[in-house]
């Protein structure tokens, strides 16, 4: 068992949960607490130790039914006990007419026999299942592997057959009796297959693979990662976030500069008898206030996500945020961020203006930001831009664009393009440019990281 | 009952948050139970108003033990949460026992000699008696075993979380003038978050992990007849439909299990028969606290009155 756990946790690691050693190990002692008699409060006992975030649940409970037997067996009925002797040798006849390969099947699916381990196995090398590694994959190959075994052609013959069963004279119920077990067994069929797949794909998840370098996916640019490398990016966003946070949070606390603390400097001259050798200030730091519209278009997506994604891990350094996503018009995406992880905030907002047949247009944009949101702004306000300055030769509203930096302590672009592209196309960066206080580029996400941290760090 | 001390299997657990009017899921349970059994902090997460509180509450009245809350703030630091010199006292008691000083060190020559006898003295200013025992020391210190409850440990800095943990592993804490105090009962711990900003790896990797989120139909009734007795049984169930149904809806912030029992109470004290469009009007206003997310229920809630209203 104790192996089977260790199997599970790998796997679970393989589908993108993060496990510890130290929990991997508390699994462990949890179940010789609990036992494993009871299913459910062994899957509890498990989720508690290993999964330590809600997003991941589904994904726990879709490898632990896996793993640990989930749901019951599919149940398998012979059709031919229900039948009289005379019924029953009729069928065979009947069984006999169809062509040989198909009448086989049918009569075994009728029989009820299972799909034995042997055939499961020839199935699974036939279809490629021993490389599969994804769980998404699972009802694909489930579906090729009937494929193989001629479901498809498996209602044609069927029909065949009760109508040469009703020509040699079948009562109607008993023809009804008899279709209704044969879907039910392939059914079963079908669910074993699925089974099948799903704990193959698990099992290999749980085998050892090499991992692949995060340094490589640091440096990798925005427009050439796949859906594959931003699930390990939104990983690394988390691990360097938590870097950043505590070097923001140590900076705040050296750098203090705020009015003088009687309090605080008592005490701490308490050891000094009272002298204040030590002077103490009061937190005047401020955290920045920070306003961000960031571009949700197709090209800038990924890039966009992965910056709310770090601005979501540091919230607690910045004093209060206000999110916007723009393509052609401008949404407060704030409240879909309460709460939420930030993959899946950026998902519900696209729901909300999903890009496509409209082009970017930061100057409408800008526009509806002046007329509804332009209180967010004041002298303490950073204001950032995350984009690409490509505006579809549609006004880019400079003048907007002039009094909203204007209003804000600092303003501040990113973008993912290099300076040598700003000038082609439809590009407004250079126009742009002289607008804001600093352009920082970040092509990838070890730049990105940079960016924050110096978006963070305040002036 | 059993008040006392532990829990002895989950399903004692789930029998004994109940008798604290705590209604509680076999998941909750088995993972209050487990958290005792391995002696490990429990992280309760989960949307606000579902009761993360009131858990730590219950498991303190069903333990018969003592509750300490921390309630977590920005800017929170030791000397709030552990323990601080009381230097006014220290101050205060010197100014006072200034004949008594002076007599001790009237007999010494040198200058020498009256620091050696000042330095003798020095353990009564810094003593317990000077101590001021804040949550986190006071429920190490405690000498009955308590239920330490760490309150919205999210709004709190990244710093202080790396303080508690070192706490949490050890539940040990050195005072340089004391030497290191550990704990006499290692306290039941209850940390909740809001899920506002995430929490760092290593907190979580050292808390068991319950995440609690609002409940269904069938149970949150049954904590409306629990808690609210006076409404009847099937407006109680039309109340918590209508309720069921606003969560559904994409809202600034749904709905808590607190907010649904303020409204039950409404309900009371209005005297409401049933469930009519005029009484849901006039008191939406407990259950949604923003003027869009009102502005969205009155649309579609009042469009859609809940199931058998009577004709009026």
């Amino acid at each position: 068992m104790e192996k089977r756990i260790v199997q599970f946790v790998k796997a679970l690691r393989a589908s993108g949960a993060r496990v510890s050693l130290a929990e991997s190990a508390e699994a462990l002692q949890t179940t010789e607490v609990m036992g494993i008699q009871d299913r459910e409060a062994f899957r509890v006992s498990l989720r508690c130790t290993l999964i330590k975030q809600a997003s991941d649940f589904p994904r726990f409970d879709a490898l632990f039914d896996l793993f640990f037997g989930g749901g019951p067996a599919p149940a398998f009925d012979n059709a031919f006990s229900g039948l009289s002797a005379a019924e029953a040798l009729r069928l065979a006849e009947a069984l006999q007419q169809i062509p040989p390969e198909l009448g086989e099947l049918l009569e075994r699916i009728l029989r009820g026999d299972r799909l034995s381990p042997r055939e499961l196995e020839l199935l699974a090398g036939r279809v490629g299942l021993g490389y599969a590694d994804d769980l998404r994959y699972q009802a694909y190959l489930a579906e090729r592997m009937g494929r193989i075994l001629r479901f498809r052609e498996l209602p044609e013959a069927l029909r065949e057959l009760l109508q040469r069963l009703a020509e040699n004279g079948m009562a109607q119920d008993r023809l009804a009796e008899l279709a209704d077990r044969f879907g039910a067994n392939l059914c079963s069929w079908q669910q074993q297959l699925l089974q099948f797949a799903g704990r193959r794909i698990a099992e290999n998840l749980g085998k050892d693979r090499r991992r692949e370098n995060p340094e490589g996916i640091l440096h990798k640019p925005f427009a050439a990662i796949s859906d594959r490398d931003m699930d390990q990016l939104r990983r690394e966003v988390r691990r360097l976030a938590a870097i950043l946070r505590t070097r923001i949070a140590l900076r705040q606390k050296r750098a203090k500069n705020g009015q003088l603390d009687a309090k605080s400097t008592l005490r701490a001259n308490l050891k000094h008898g009272g002298i204040p050798i030590e002077i103490r200030h009061r937190d005047h730091q401020l955290k920045p206030k920070l306003v961000a519209l960031c571009d949700v278009s197709t090209s800038m997506r990924s890039c966009s996500e992965l910056m709310l994604s770090f601005l979501y891990s540091l919230q607690d350094q910045i004093r209060k945020t206000h999110l916007f996503a723009y393509i052609d018009h401008l949404e407060f995406i704030s409240p879909e961020f309460n709460g939420r992880d930030p993959h899946a905030a950026v998902e519900r907002v696209l729901v909300r203006m999903p890009s496509g047949y409209y082009n970017t247009d930061l100057g409408a944009s800008l526009e509806n930001f002046a007329d509804r949101f332009l209180d967010t702004v004041d002298r303490r306000t950073t204001f950032l831009v995350v984009g690409d300055g490509r505006n579809n030769y549609n006004d880019p509203r400079l003048d907007l664009f002039e009094l909203i930096s204007r209003r804000s302590q600092r303003c501040l672009w990113l973008t993912p393009e290099p300076p040598a592209l700003w000038s082609l196309g439809d590009s407004d960066m250079i126009q742009y440019r002289p607008l804001c206080q600093t352009v920082l580029v970040a092509g990838n996400l070890a730049e990105l990281s940079s960016a924050v941290d110096h978006l963070l760090a305040g002036r | 009952m059993p008040t006392l001390g532990e829990f002895l299997s989950p399903q004692q657990t789930l029998e004994a948050l109940g008798a604290q009017d705590y209604i509680a899921s076999t998941d909750i349970a088995t993972v209050v139970y487990l958290s005792q059994q391995l002696g490990k902090p429990l992280l309760a997460e989960g949307p606000a108003g579902v009761g993360k509180t009131e858990l730590a509450k219950a498991i303190a009245g069903a333990t018969g033990r003592e509750l300490i809350r921390l309630q977590c703030y920005e800017g929170l630091d030791e000397t709030k949460a552990l323990y601080e010199w009381e230097y006014a006292k220290q101050l205060l008691y010197t100014q006072l026992l200034r004949d008594k000083l002076q007599k001790t060190l009237a007999k010494s020559k040198t200058l020498g000699e009256s620091a050696d006898r000042l330095a003798a003295e020095e353990d009564v200013f810094f003593s317990m008696r000077f101590l001021l025992q804040r949550p986190l020391l006071h429920a190490i210190l405690s000498p009955n075993p308590v239920v330490l409850l760490i309150d919205e440990i999210d709004r709190s800095d990244a710093e202080f979380e790396a303080f508690l943990l070192e706490v949490l592993s050890d539940f040990q804490v050195s005072i340089p003038e004391l030497g290191t105090l550990s704990a006499v009962h290692r306290p039941i711990v209850v940390l909740t978050s809001n899920n506002t900003r995430e929490l760092s790896e290593a907190l979580k990797r050292r808390c068991l992990y319950l995440f609690i989120n609002y409940p269904t139909l069938e149970q949150e009734l049954a904590v409306v007849r629990l808690k609210v007795p006076e409404l009847g049984p099937r407006l109680a169930r039309q109340a918590v439909e209508l309720v069921q149904k606003l969560r559904t809806l994409d809202l600034r912030k749904s709905p808590s299990i607190s907010e649904t029992i303020d409204w039950a109470r409404a309900l009371v004290a209005l005297n409401a028969e049933h469930l009519d469009s005029q009484t849901v009007e006039t008191t939406l206003n407990v259950l949604l606290k923003h003027e869009s997310d009102l502005e969205q229920a009155r649309h579609r809630v009042a469009a859609a009155p809940p199931t058998n209203r009577p004709l009026s």
